[in-house]
């Protein structure tokens, strides 16, 4: 097909492998968010609080600079499970925040412009669409999170000394383990209304209504039940659960009302199980290149 | 021996718990196939099915040879799509959205780039490449859906209603484009259109869908061809003599009142020869038909028979 030419000429080069393609959808999503300076100054805000931590990181292994600070005894500057902890609980909230601004728009806008039926009349099936556009966040997400987390480890690691990353190198499980959990449950919930709800704003609101609604019924459930149960409703409290017990819980004490007998692990898990499912289901139904109308 | 370009195997599709298609049946082996069919016929859900988009309540559908149920993937790869709708990214560059889609057909990058710029000068819309696609006219969009279609050489080209909203000279040159691409490769064609004249100027055959069942299949070529010398008479002094002449030369002849004649000829007899018989025999020919029958013939007598068949016409 040589433009000069102007003859229509078939394609007989070479052709990408068929699992690769997804990542066409998230290279292009990307693209398209870099080129948004308030989609880069939020991922710069997100990642903020890493400075901080990495100012205390850095205080907390120069005892000189500890001799400077007029802030009482030196061994308050403590880097252990506790802190990684705390510096999961932020960045996972400024994932959140992320999240409430990419996912929404991913496919709403492909639904608006009718696109779906472009991509799924070529090889590439809606696992793959799905899966493209979930990398999308789930890259985003990462540099939020587990990424940065793993980063101040790796500092105290080298600044610590005595052999402190031997001691507690299982906490790069929890790091990523958890983190992944949390990518994944916001990831999918963000894409199932950015399937359902095509204008942004609203997509947006929604995905904060489904966090924090549910979260304050289930108070007042437990209010008037006089219960603990209506917790199940409040994701990210579920979430800090199954964090807490990552990086073995009664070490991070200071995470206000997380109480160990109330909710069992289990329950937490299968919240965010059933969340992650249901999402996959409303996905499933709204990703479809023709809609078959009843009657 | 070379696989049909469409094969219908007792296809039936359920939608929303209605038939849509009725158990249809049959081979398409031309490389320019036109679908035809009123509203609601069933033309878009057939594409539908054949693109894997509807799976078969039952019986299949098979595009060279692959179920488009069970080798679903394998057939979208041969497949260019443009749809009936609007299908775009409205704030991508029109070239750059040929090239995201040539992409995902699994063209790499670089290649996908050069398709995705040639696609769009061969469809006529170099100018406007970098225009996003969302501010293009009707027009435009259509071309750039094609452009799409195309950018990764499928071999198969399916087009739902493509001159759907298009200008005259639009249309035209649109018929044009998809006749170059049909004349210059060795690639399928599955055009739905509500415009006979464009599956008249660009097809071999023709499926006609009716209330979801085949009201016919028709070779154009073929028909073509059988209705080349096809003559409609208005003579003045025929006798007997003058139809015996021609019938001698090999035609049927069917004679009316007042000197109306039909004449089927065989391919062996130019029109000429029956001015020389009239000359022989003295017979005016006031006014020469010559007429074959057109697509609008074939769809309306497709129309009709499935009508009477149904009892309704």
């Amino acid at each position: 097909m040589a433009v000069y030419k102007r003859r229509y000429t078939p394609y007989t080069g070479s052709l990408t492998p068929e699992w690769s393609r997804f990542f066409v959808l998230t290279r292009y999503a990307l693209a398209d968010l870099f080129n948004s300076r308030f989609f880069v100054l939020l991922l710069v805000l997100s990642l903020v609080p890493c400075l901080f931590f990495a100012g205390y990181i850095f205080i907390a292994n120069n005892k000189t600079v500890q001799l400077l600070l007029p802030m009482g005894p030196a061994d308050m500057f403590s880097v252990e499970a506790r802190f990684f902890t705390i510096v999961m609980i932020v960045q996972t909230q400024a994932a959140f925040l992320l999240n409430c601004w990419v996912g929404p728009v991913l496919i709403a806008g492909d639904l608006t412009n009718g696109a779906l039926p472009l991509f799924l009349s070529r090889p590439f099936g809606r696992a793959d669409y799905v899966l493209g556009k979930l990398a999308v966040l789930g890259l985003l997400l990462s540099a939020a999170t587990w990424v940065p987390c793993l980063l101040l480890f790796t500092l105290q690691a080298g600044l610590a000394k005595d052999g402190w990353i031997w001691s507690h190198l299982w906490m790069v499980v929890p790091i990523v383990l958890c983190s992944a959990i949390w990518i994944l449950m916001l990831s999918l919930i963000s894409l199932a209304v950015s399937a359902w709800v095509k204008l942004r704003i609203v997509a947006t609101g929604v995905v904060f209504i489904l966090f924090f609604i549910p979260a304050g019924v289930g108070e007042m459930f437990n209010s008037i039940m006089g219960t603990y149960w209506g917790r199940l409703l409040n994701f990210s409290y579920m979430f800090r659960l199954i964090l807490a017990k990552g990086f073995r819980g009664p070490s991070v004490r200071l995470l206000g009302s997380l109480d160990w007998n109330e909710i069992p692990i289990p329950a937490a898990w299968g919240v965010l199980v059933f969340v992650c499912l249901l999402s996959l289901l409303i996905l499933d139904a709204r990703l479809r290149a023709r809609e078959a109308v009843r009657g | 021996m070379m696989n049909p370009t469409i094969e219908l195997n007792g296809l039936e599709v359920q939608l929303g718990g209605r038939t849509i298609l009725h158990g249809l049946t049959g081979v398409l082996k031309s490389r320019a196939i036109g679908l035809l069919g009123l509203n609601g016929a069933g033309k878009s859900t057939l594409i539908n099915t054949l693109l894997g988009f509807h799976s078969p309540s039952k019986g299949s559908a098979r595009i060279l040879g692959l179920n488009s149920h069970t080798n679903g993937k394998a057939l979208r790869s041969l497949v260019g799509y443009m749809p009936e709708n609007d299908a775009f990214i409205s704030k991508m560059s029109g070239v750059r959205f040929v090239r995201y889609m040539a992409e995902i057909s699994g063209l790499p990058p670089d290649q996908a780039m050069e398709r995705a710029h040639e696609a769009f000068v061969y469809v006529g819309l170099g100018e406007a490449r970098y225009r996003p696609v969302g501010t293009y006219s009707l027009g435009m969009k259509q071309l750039a859906k094609l452009a799409q279609a195309i950018a990764h050489g499928p071999k198969v080209l399916i087009l739902d209603e493509p001159t759907n909203g298009m200008d005259p000279p639009a249309r035209q040159r649109l018929i044009e484009l998809i006749r170059e691409i049909r004349e210059a490769n060795d690639i399928c064609l599955l055009l739905s259109a509500h415009l006979l004249r464009d599956v008249e100027e660009t097809c071999d055959e023709v499926l006609i869908l009716r209330n979801g069942q085949i009201a016919s299949i028709c070779n154009l070529v073929e028909e073509r061809r059988a209705n080349r010398k096809f003559l409609e008479l208005e003579t003045v002094g025929a006798e007997a003599t003058f139809t015996s002449t021609l019938e001698g030369l090999g035609c049927e002849c069917a004679v009316f009142t007042n000197g109306r004649i039909k004449v089927v000829m065989p391919d062996s007899v130019e029109i000429r020869e029956v001015f020389k018989v009239a000359a022989d025999r003295g017979v005016q020919i006031r006014r020469m038909n010559h007429r074959r029958d057109s697509l609008e013939d074939i769809f309306l007598n497709a129309m009709e028979q499935t009508g009477a068949a149904d009892g309704r016409i």
